[in-house]
């Protein structure tokens, strides 16, 4: 049995995957689509994060809000202005829409790259300091993580299972022509989700970036693990993304201090038998 | 008598002149640079080939670099561990993929859309890593070191690869063709009929008694052999091949290309679309703002996507080109993108 | 076109500085040009772009003088193409560099896609000074019969192993030496580490992590386990912060951390980590004015010293990263003179043969080019290998080993 350590570290790391995945999954539940460029939202969350912090001196639980508000904003640009024109109503569709998202990533990580600068950047003087808990310790910073991706949950489960826009939401993804026929603007609604997916993952950014560091280039890494949790857990899942981005987390703690590098091939090895034996996920509805 | 339409011909011709001109290019310039360049986009040209081919049928993959990983390091193993002179190997370059790209395809292609894609690329970290990890063969991260294909002698004339870049041109050019012509007549065939109507309503398909995964597996193996031919030269033109030269990052690219140069043309698109895009990268890499390339790349793609008519991409913008620059048609478009 | 017209530039330039020189005075230095493929986009950019400033710097400081071959004066100018660090990038800046500005010399590179650069660089007739890699040790597929050209000017792998001695010395009651590199850098080349530790004594324990860790609490765990207490991490700059930071807030404080980079700023450690754990961190040092046990020639430490700070002054900040002053400068001195030796600047065959064997005064000490054993290769270049830590705001001189080429 791994020490404690480890164990609580994989909780810690399938914290993030857990709030990049629900972004995506939302996302892809109204709008059929998997947006690509949604680490590279994690991205510009984490620097926005960073400039609110450093540059401005906001107290850091404002700057989260902030970045979350200001990158949600551009998800939802981004939806209006490329997603919507590019996504036609046909089979190409949902490429168009894998092309155009992306090439966003390299313009997102130019466009960082440019304005921000390639150097890394950390924030470690957010929330510094470790809880001492005898045999092993955990820091501040990851606890907030923690403590950070319960609040969201929670408060997604309330907005989507007791508010209107929930309502709407979970009626849009299941059948959206029936929801627009009950008055439900799908189009407007579509913008909203775009907007909290964005956000969620500028905020998952943000609440990482004291832990790790912060460049133009953090994105990809989440993006692909998120991604992976998404298709264990089953595309459009909300519970599946929960649920995949647990076995990631703890496939990259547990199984990396058995293993150390085999991890990733158990990791491949792994989406590859689960879409094979379950090809719509653990918790996937099966779609045509 | 057969009307001509000078409206049809003219285009062809000049279409046909231009690629005239790239075939005889050795004849104005034997400078690298330009030769590398249409050997690289020739390289990528034929892997988007395949990938359009396999978007025909309705799916797409996200796995095309890994078989042109699995055909250059066919070729390079045979070469460099075996001993094999160049030529045998290309072909086995081409065999390999193509078999593996039958035994996967009829187990993975049952799983479509989405699904596909990603297990496509789960696929490609598959070969990454076993190229990785399997050092008797392959020698890990260091890769193996390949070299040009042997001199061919004909009647006492010598075509040396090592000495000038132009025989590898032409084996490129021959290439190209090669897979063209072949995916034309797929396209104009029964067969590529067929991959249309899967695409376009699968379930309809499979009640009129079409087999879907045959069509499916089918075009998958075809793209394969083909992209593998590609993966080997490319291994050989850069003489060596690693387990990161060819992951989802070049995957992605093969994809890029083949939508930009439009996915309405087997052929036409993605050669433009991969010619067009490896110059601007060439191009690209000159510049020395930091950032600047990948937020041109990304920003121009986009704005193809985002003002061409959905789905045509660059080869569109010829035929576009005749009616309305040169015809200046006057023509009713039902779904203008620019409204 | 526009690129047709920027190289037509170029050329005419070119041209007219030739001809100028030719013409108007024997006192214009003719212009060498100098090639560099370097990663100046993607995630490894920063790397190739911090050394950009220093290095254009330092020729400049370098072209007032000059090297004289023959009675005519000379100077260096670097062209950089973009190498996207991928071994087609490489290949294609090579041949810009090579077919389109005409480069006959290409140095500095430092990335992983040599044999692609190299591939080029030989059919071309173009000496390539870089950096040893993976291919170039024994067991690895390079071979110097078949590529005349290369020059190693820093052999990584047996850096590597000196900053391991380098480690051991400077904590002479370690338990065990930890190595943690990412799995892309597995290869033949830490076989021969690992060969020469074992000879050496050193105890030691070796841990892989899969490309795009970023969590390295079940590494920590692991090496904690192992009885290590000094990490050295061959990965990336990112990746050792990250291990720094971790093995802190593990509570394994008194682990010390080094890695196999010089620092790029203090300040970017103290941000990433946190004041407190990036203390004591490790790092190579390459500000030959400190070395104790490699001797530098006073010019050159001067030039490096001047560098140093009309870049700071350009960036309106200290500049502390001293990486740049093993690269391109102690380069640019062999190759010179290598020139100067050999009596030509246009034949690569006789300049490399000057080089083999040479002994040359680089910014780094002076070094002899190692016999036909090492690495399979006849020109492999030394150099010290010493290391620093962060105490402070500041880096401060830690320990040196100067390399020795090894059997």
């Amino acid at each position: 049995m791994p020490p404690v350590g480890i164990w609580i570290d994989g909780l810690i790391q399938s914290c993030t995957y857990m709030t990049m995945a629900f972004g995506m999954v939302l996302v892809f539940s109204i709008l059929g689509i998997l947006n690509w460029a949604h680490g590279q939202f994690y991205m510009l969350g984490a620097f926005v994060f960073y400039y609110a912090v450093t540059a401005a001196g906001i107290p850091f639980p404002v700057s989260l809000l902030i970045s979350g508000v200001l990158v949600g904003g551009l998800g939802i640009l981004v939806e209006k202005f490329i997603i919507e024109r590019v996504n036609i109503p046909s089979a190409q569709g949902a490429l168009y829409v894998t092309v155009a998202t992306i090439a966003l990533i390299f313009f997102f990580e130019g466009a960082a790259s440019m304005i921000f600068g390639m150097q890394d950047k950390g924030l470690a003087m957010v929330l510094p300091g470790v809880l001492d808990l005898g045999s092993f310790s955990v820091s501040y910073q990851k606890i907030a993580v923690v403590i950070f991706t319960l609040v969201i949950m929670i408060t997604m489960y309330i907005v989507l299972n007791h508010t209107k826009v929930g309502l709407a939401i979970r009626a849009a993804a299941q059948e959206p022509d029936a929801a627009s026929l009950h008055g439900i603007n799908v189009e407007r609604l579509s913008l909203l989700v775009m907007g909290i997916g964005c956000a969620l993952a500028a905020m998952a950014g943000s609440i990482m970036a004291p832990v790790f560091i912060i460049n133009p280039f953090i994105g990809g890494i989440p993006m692909i693990m998120s991604l992976l949790a998404i298709v264990i857990g089953g595309l459009g899942s909300l519970t599946g993304a929960i649920v995949g981005g647990l076995i990631l987390g703890f496939l990259n703690s547990v199984v990396a201090y058995h293993l150390s590098y085999f991890s990733e091939v158990v990791l491949f090895v792994l989406v590859i038998i689960i879409l094979l034996v379950r090809p719509q996920g653990l918790f996937g509805a099966s779609r045509k | 008598m057969r009307y001509i339409d000078y409206k049809t011909v003219l285009p062809r011709t000049v279409a046909g002149v231009l690629v005239f001109l790239i075939v005889i290019l050795p004849v104005f310039t034997t400078n690298v640079i330009t030769l590398s360049v249409f050997i690289s986009s020739g390289i990528w040209a034929i892997a988007a080939m395949g990938f359009t081919l396999i978007l025909r049928t309705g799916q797409f993959s996200l796995g095309q670099a890994a078989f042109m990983a699995i055909g250059g390091y066919t070729s390079a193993i045979f070469t460099v561990n075996i001993g094999w002179s160049f030529w045998p190997s290309f072909l086995l370059a081409g065999i390999v993929p193509g078999i593996i790209a039958l035994i996967i395809g009829s187990i993975v292609l049952r799983v479509g859309g989405t699904y596909f894609s990603i297990i496509t690329l789960a696929l490609s970290e598959v070969v990454r890593i076993i190229a990785q990890q399997w050092e008797s063969v392959t020698r890990g991260t260091r890769g193996l070191i390949t070299s040009p294909p042997n001199p061919i002698v004909i009647n006492g004339f010598e075509i040396n690869f090592y000495a000038s870049t132009v025989p590898y041109f032409y084996l490129m050019v021959l290439l190209v063709a090669i897979t063209a012509v072949v995916f034309w007549q797929i396209g104009r065939s029964r067969i590529g009929g067929t991959f249309y109507s899967i695409a376009a309503n699968p379930i309809l398909a499979e009640h009129q008694g079409i087999p879907l995964m045959k069509y499916r597996v089918i075009a998958f193996t075809v793209a394969g052999v083909f992209t593998g031919f590609a993966g080997s030269l490319y291994a050989h033109s850069l003489t060596v091949i690693t387990p990161y030269m060819l992951g989802l990052w070049q995957s992605i690219q093969i994809m890029i290309m083949s939508i930009v140069g439009g996915i309405g043309s087997l052929a036409g698109g993605p050669i433009i679309g991969s010619i067009v895009l490896y110059t601007f990268g060439i191009y690209l890499s000159r510049v020395e703002i930091y950032g600047i390339q990948q937020l041109l790349f990304g920003g121009v793609v986009v704005l193809v996507l985002l003002f061409l008519p959905k789905g045509t991409g660059l080869i569109d913008l010829w035929d576009r080109f005749w009616r309305k620059v040169i015809w200046r048609e006057e023509e009713y478009e039902p779904d203008t993108p620019d409204d | 076109m526009k690129k047709r017209y920027s190289i037509a530039t170029i050329l005419v330039i070119a041209g007219m500085v030739f001809g100028l020189g030719g013409i108007a005075s024997a006192d214009e230095p003719i212009i060498i040009k100098v090639g560099l493929p370097t990663v100046l986009s993607g995630p490894a950019a920063p790397w190739g772009q911090i050394g950009m400033e220093p290095y254009l710097t330092w020729i400049e400081l370098f072209n007032k003088e000059g090297f004289k071959v023959g009675g005519t004066r000379y100077n260096f100018k670097l062209i950089t193409v973009d190498d996207k660090n991928t071994p087609e990038g490489g290949a294609a800046a090579a041949k810009q560099l090579i077919y389109g500005d005409k480069v006959k010399f290409l140095a500095g590179h430092w990335s992983w896609n040599f044999p692609a650069v190299s591939a080029v660089a030989n059919q071309a007739k173009v000496i390539f000074l870089t950096r040893t890699g993976n291919e170039a040790v024994p067991g690895g597929a390079y071979d110097p019969k078949k590529m005349p050209y290369v020059v190693f000017a820093n052999p990584s792998h047996d850096q590597f192993i000196s900053d391991c001695f380098a480690l051991v010395e400077a904590f002479p009651n370690y338990k065990r030496l930890g190595i943690l590199d990412c799995a892309i850098g597995k290869g033949p080349g830490w076989d021969y580490v690992e060969v020469a530790l074992k000879k050496a004594g050193v105890k030691y324990t070796i841990e892989w992590f899969p490309f795009g860790t970023q969590d390295f609490t079940p590494y920590i765990t692991r090496f904690k386990e192992a009885g290590v207490d000094v990490v050295y991490v061959a990965g990336w700059v990112g990746e050792s912060m990250a291990f720094a930071k971790q093995r802190w807030e593990m509570g394994y404080k008194d682990m010390k951390v080094g890695h196999s980079g010089p620092f790029v700023s203090v300040g970017m450690y103290n941000a990433v980590c946190g004041q407190d754990a990036a203390q004591g961190f490790i790092g190579q040092y390459w500000a030959n004015w400190d070395f104790k046990k490699t001797t530098v020639n006073p010019k050159y430490v001067k030039m490096c010293q001047d560098v140093m700070k009309i870049v700071s002054d350009k960036q309106g900040q200290p500049f502390a990263y001293t990486g740049w002053i093993g690269w391109l400068p102690s380069h640019l001195l062999i190759l010179a003179q290598a020139m100067q030796k050999a009596g030509t600047v246009e034949d690569p065959d006789a300049i490399m043969q000057a080089i083999r064997g040479g002994t040359f005064d680089s910014t780094t000490g002076k070094w002899t080019m190692s016999g036909a054993k090492t690495y399979g290769s006849p020109v492999v270049f030394g150099c010290p290998s010493a290391l620093s830590k962060i105490q402070g705001d500041k880096e401060v001189y830690l320990s040196e080993h100067p390399m020795k080429p090894l059997p």
